[in-house]
């Protein structure tokens, strides 16, 4: 018995540390490697942590001027106002959709509901070079509002997915009150059901965030120069461009991760709940 | 181009999307490009470094264009370009026009004609390379240097492996590496840049040239299937010497233009059979960019029984059809390729000027004031060959459907490398898709 | 992007308010809520994979106009070409090697966190961390640690005395490269399956293993004969989630491997017939073909694995 307990207790911490390691450890590592000189970092053996720590890489990926920099911060402008962008547009239509599909009946709604979730299970990539080529079609490849509108259609139905469930979890009584008192159904939305759903909202929001910062292929693709590429695209580019050495890659793949690290490590809670309730039903 | 239902199809979306669109602008393709050049700002895209910053701004002081450089690896540079005229998508008012390019240009239109904004008829006699960018009467692009393949060797690295007499053909070369190997100097002392690239492809151009062939013939049809043809004994001789362990291991994954001269410049290997014209000056003698300073010299192709001819590999540079400012680009392409220009990059007047990994200039006249100015590294050994034995690698110009070819060629070659395909099987591959290309298929 | 989500619940026919009336009325309201989403449903996604399937029994090549029927052409030339066969075979091991390890990975992390310990929560955050990252960052990130002159692996194995120089371990040999490139994308999609398996551990009612303790079960058959069975809906989902994410792997080779054929998967081949040979209509074919594999493969999976147990 005792010792079935320590045994447990032995395999556990076995599994957290296995768990600490996997995830960290490259981090740590890229970390490392961006904080040393290219010397340092050629040395063999390698060094575990760095000899003399330099922010030189970062500087020169941030700095005053030059292409580097300037590249690098234009990127970041351009992921950041389109991740926010499809994410505000996502959570605000899903949230209605949700609404109708979650509180009415109405014609052709299960058709359309099935349809929805239907898309979910199709690899998105499949309708890339046709998305590619009607965006061309109306002058919208290399705009904010092409590469806007392909994330939230995209990300719409796991949105409206987790929101449904969200809203179909809260009692119908609660909505019944207000209707009494003679507010519109949209009153009741906006006072009674949004505050009690803000979790919802909240995980729906992350997720989406988090899932627009991690697109690659259709930037890739959608976006041909600088005035819409995100740091993503960016950050792989320099892979190609000169022979970036390894530390200063390193410096940008961390520039690349940090508010995606950041908001993953803080926010986790509404991550877990969000993605629970989209894929466990 | 689309058809009549596709475009119905589309409108019904385009109607949809305008609607779902939230008051966001569009700047909407295929316009037609503006006239302007006072105090526009142009954007030129092409796979080298910017020129020095004072150069630039001259230009714009003395026209009123700025000009906002990008430089993009050639491979992602090319899909780009195509990409972008796919889509009739703006992307750049100025970028690479590729000799390997200039038939699939040619057909599909993508580029203006040259000959409406720069007076092409009296540069032909200063520019030889002008006739590879010109195709149904048009020039596609104007050539900015005239690069060819050369063979570049570390003579410091041959002479203490105890070479005397520097090799004049293939095997020759081949013993001297393996020399080079044994003694212990380097211990991996050929560079082949063997990622799947079209730098791997055009190695192996110039490799089936120094063997005595040539890839196609005038109609496409590949003379290198056969296994005693010199196309099929160059990839054996590439891929017998990644196996015999001449060549890093790691260069499985290097590409041409970067890796394959960062690794010359840092003194692992001790030549490359297929390098570029002007790298020596640009690169290899630039003590900040170079650990083998005045080491590295050109060594006329090793041939078959002799020295063998160069293959010309010429960069051309364009304007897209969707490019915003036309003529500016026009503007800005004469005084890009100008002859002064072109020996200030080459180094005629000191390092501030020139341009990093500028090749060799494509005017006549600009070689010729390098050359009687004594400022072009090893310019002597550059120009015999340019006067005598560099040719095109397609004599009757590149096929319209070279970038297919060429991506069959990388990535059979690259299997082969791997160990994944053998020689034979991916030269048959190669050849298979040449035929089904040439037959139109 | 999207998630694996097969099995669609039930639509509750919910109360619309005391709303005998307004059935015989029209009412606007859910049409104008529901509006946005549909058109971009239709107009991004059905639109688009109405072009998909058309368009793959045509010629669409910017470099061979006009557009023009040719039946299974598209097709035809895909399994004649042995590049794109090479890269299924590739794309099959990424399935195989992927799906695997992330399931039994995430089970393992899942019952490590099964029961509450202090620090807990911690760890979720920790765990979920690689799911957040971009993966071509992910694969600079791993970059550093297959590198063939820098990496942290090459110098670990030399300091162990395991190697005697330092290997290139990507691109040289074609097993080895998936399986390192794969392990990049499993390092991403394993938070996810641990999840989806921890939210059905913890389903399970505690007094059940009490019940198994008393009976005298070991604690392995109390795993096998309980977590196993019980976690099965939670591995389903998260198996479904790792075959849509393996069968369309693009970043990591992309980043890792580039076009090279020793580690190059049908997307990544995909992208390359699309945007650099322009060949659309082929481009179209592939990818409706590994759309139909996603669905094949999901759908399997879910009638194998798939079962929920009554307790």
């Amino acid at each position: 018995m005792a010792v079935r307990t320590r045994r447990r207790i032995r395999a556990r911490w076995f599994g957290v540390a296995f768990i600490v390691l996997w995830s960290l450890v490259p981090i740590y590592w890229t970390i490392n490697t961006s904080l040393q000189t290219e010397a340092q970092a050629g040395s063999k053996p390698a060094h575990y942590v760095p000899p003399t720590p330099t922010l030189a890489h970062y500087v020169s990926l941030l700095g005053d001027s030059g292409e580097l920099p300037d590249q690098i911060r234009r990127s970041t402008i351009n992921i950041l106002i389109e991740c926010s962008a499809a994410t505000i547009i996502t959570v605000l239509l899903s949230t209605l959709a949700a609404y109708a599909f979650a509180r009415m009946t109405f014609r052709g709604r299960n058709v359309l509901f099935y349809t929805v979730l239907a898309t979910m299970a199709f690899p998105a990539y499949t309708t890339l070079i046709p998305l590619y080529r009607i965006l061309g079609d109306f002058g919208l490849v290399n705009t904010y509002t092409g590469i806007v509108l392909v994330y939230v259609s995209g990300f719409l139905p796991l949105a409206t997915w987790i929101m449904y469930n969200y809203l179909t979890s809260l009692p119908a009584a609660i909505e019944e009150a207000g209707q009494v008192d003679g507010a519109s159904r949209m009153q009741v939305l906006w006072y009674v059901l949004l505050p009690l759903a803000l979790p919802g909202i909240v995980s729906t929001a992350i997720i989406t965030f988090l899932f627009s910062w991690t697109q690659f292929l259709f930037p890739l693709v959608l976006s041909t120069d600088l005035s819409t590429q995100p740091l993503t695209v960016v950050v792989q580019a320099l892979q190609g461009q000169h022979v970036v050495p390894t530390t200063l890659l390193s410096a940008a793949g961390v520039i690349a991760i940090a508010v995606p690290a950041v908001i993953g490590l803080t926010l986790n809670r509404y991550i877990v709940s969000g993605l629970l309730t989209g894929s466990v039903k | 181009m689309p058809s009549v239902r596709q475009s119905r199809a589309s409108a019904v979306v385009g109607a949809l999307s305008c609607l779902a669109l939230l008051g966001t602008a569009c700047s909407g393709g295929g316009t037609s490009g503006s006239s302007a050049t006072k105090g526009v700002k142009i954007n030129v895209a092409l796979a080298i470094p910017a020129p020095p910053k004072a150069s630039l701004d001259a230009f714009t002081k003395a026209t009123g264009i700025t000009v906002n450089w990008t430089n993009i690896d050639w491979d992602s540079l090319q899909t780009k370009i195509a990409a972008g005229a796919t889509a009739k998508t703006y992307f750049a008012d100025a970028t690479d026009v590729d000799w390997s390019r200039v038939g699939q240009l040619g057909k599909l239109n993508w580029f203006y004609p040259m000959e409406t904004y720069v007076d092409t008829k009296s540069l032909t006699a200063d520019m030889p390379q002008l006739a590879s960018f010109t195709i149904g009467g048009h020039v596609v692009g104007i050539p900015f240097d005239a690069s060819f393949l050369v063979t570049t060797v570390n003579t410091k690295m041959f002479t203490k492996a105890g070479v005397t007499k520097m090799p004049t053909t293939i095997d020759q070369y081949t013993q001297d590496l393996k020399q080079i190997k044994a003694k212990g100097g380097v211990q991996y002392p050929l560079n082949i840049p063997f990622a799947a690239a079209e730098g791997l492809s055009t190695y192996w151009y110039q490799t089936t040239a120094a063997f005595g062939g040539t890839i196609l013939d005038g109609q496409g049809k590949p003379q290198f299937a056969t296994p005693g043809s010199p196309g099929y004994k160059a990839a054996q001789w590439m891929v017998d010497a990644l196996k015999q362990g001449l060549v890093p291991p790691g260069n499985i994954n290097v590409s041409d233009s970067q890796g394959q001269q960062t690794l010359m410049a840092q003194g692992q290997v001790a030549s490359t059979f297929g390098d570029y014209s002007g790298n020596i000056g640009s690169l290899y003698d630039v003590p900040a960019a170079s650990k083998v300073v005045h080491q590295v010299d050109y060594l006329a192709t090793p041939g078959v029984t002799g020295p063998g001819p160069n293959m010309s590999n010429p960069d051309g540079i364009g304007i897209p059809r969707t490019a915003k400012y036309p003529a500016a680009a026009a503007k800005f392409i004469q005084w890009f390729t100008s002859a002064a220009n072109q020996a200030d990059f080459a180094g005629l007047n000191g390092p501030d000027k020139a341009l990093k990994s500028y090749n060799f200039p494509s005017r006549l006249t600009a070689v010729d004031q390098l050359a009687t100015k004594g400022k072009l590294v090893k310019g002597s050994a550059l120009s015999a060959m340019l006067k005598s034995s560099a040719r095109p690698v397609f004599p009757a110009g590149a096929p319209s459907w070279y970038p297919q070819f060429s991506n069959s060629v990388y990535t059979n070659l690259h299997s082969a490398a791997t160990g994944s395909l053998s020689v034979d099987a991916a030269i048959k591959a190669i050849a298979a898709t040449a035929n089904r290309l040439a037959s139109g298929g | 992007m999207s998630e694996g989500q097969l099995d669609a619940p039930p639509v509750t026919a919910s109360a619309d308010g005391p709303a005998g009336k307004r059935r015989r009325r029209f009412d606007p309201l859910p049409y104008l809520l529901v509006s946005p989403l549909a058109l971009f449903i239709i107009a991004l996604a059905l639109v688009p994979a109405a072009f998909t399937i058309i368009e793959s029994f045509f010629r669409v090549d910017a470099l061979d106009p006009p557009t023009r029927f040719i039946g299974l052409g598209n097709f035809r030339r895909l399994f004649g070409d042995h590049v794109v066969l090479t890269s299924a075979e590739n794309t099959l091991i990424y399935v195989l090697i992927g799906v695997g390890l992330s399931t039994v990975l995430g089970i393992a992390m899942a019952i490590t966190l099964q029961h509450k310990f202090a620090g807990r929560s911690a760890l979720i955050a920790i765990l979920i961390l690689p799911w957040a990252l971009p993966g071509v960052v992910e694969g600079i990130v791993w970059s550093g640690i297959w590198n063939a002159n820098t990496g942290l692996l090459n110098s670990v194995l030399t300091s162990l005395h395991m190697v005697d120089h330092y290997h290139v371990f990507l691109g040289q040999h074609r097993w080895r490269t998936i399986a390192l490139i794969e392990l990049v994308q499993v390092w991403q999609i394993t938070p996810l399956s641990a999840l989806l398996v921890l939210a059905s551990l913890q389903n399970i009612p505690g007094d059940l293993y009490e019940a198994a303790r008393l009976d005298g079960c070991s604690p392995w058959a109390a795993f096998r004969r309980i977590t196993l069975p019980l976690a099965r809906p939670g591995v389903a989902v998260a198996m479904v989630q790792a075959v849509i994410a393996t069968l369309n792997v693009f970043d990591q080779p992309y980043v890792l491997n580039g076009a090279a054929s020793t580690g190059s998967s049908v997307m990544v081949q995909t992208y390359f017939i699309s945007f650099q040979n322009l060949d659309f209509g082929e481009g179209y074919a592939l990818s409706l073909l590994i759309t139909l594999a996603t669905l094949a493969m999901s759908f399997c999976v879910v009638k194998l694995v798939y079962r929920t147990v009554e307790y």
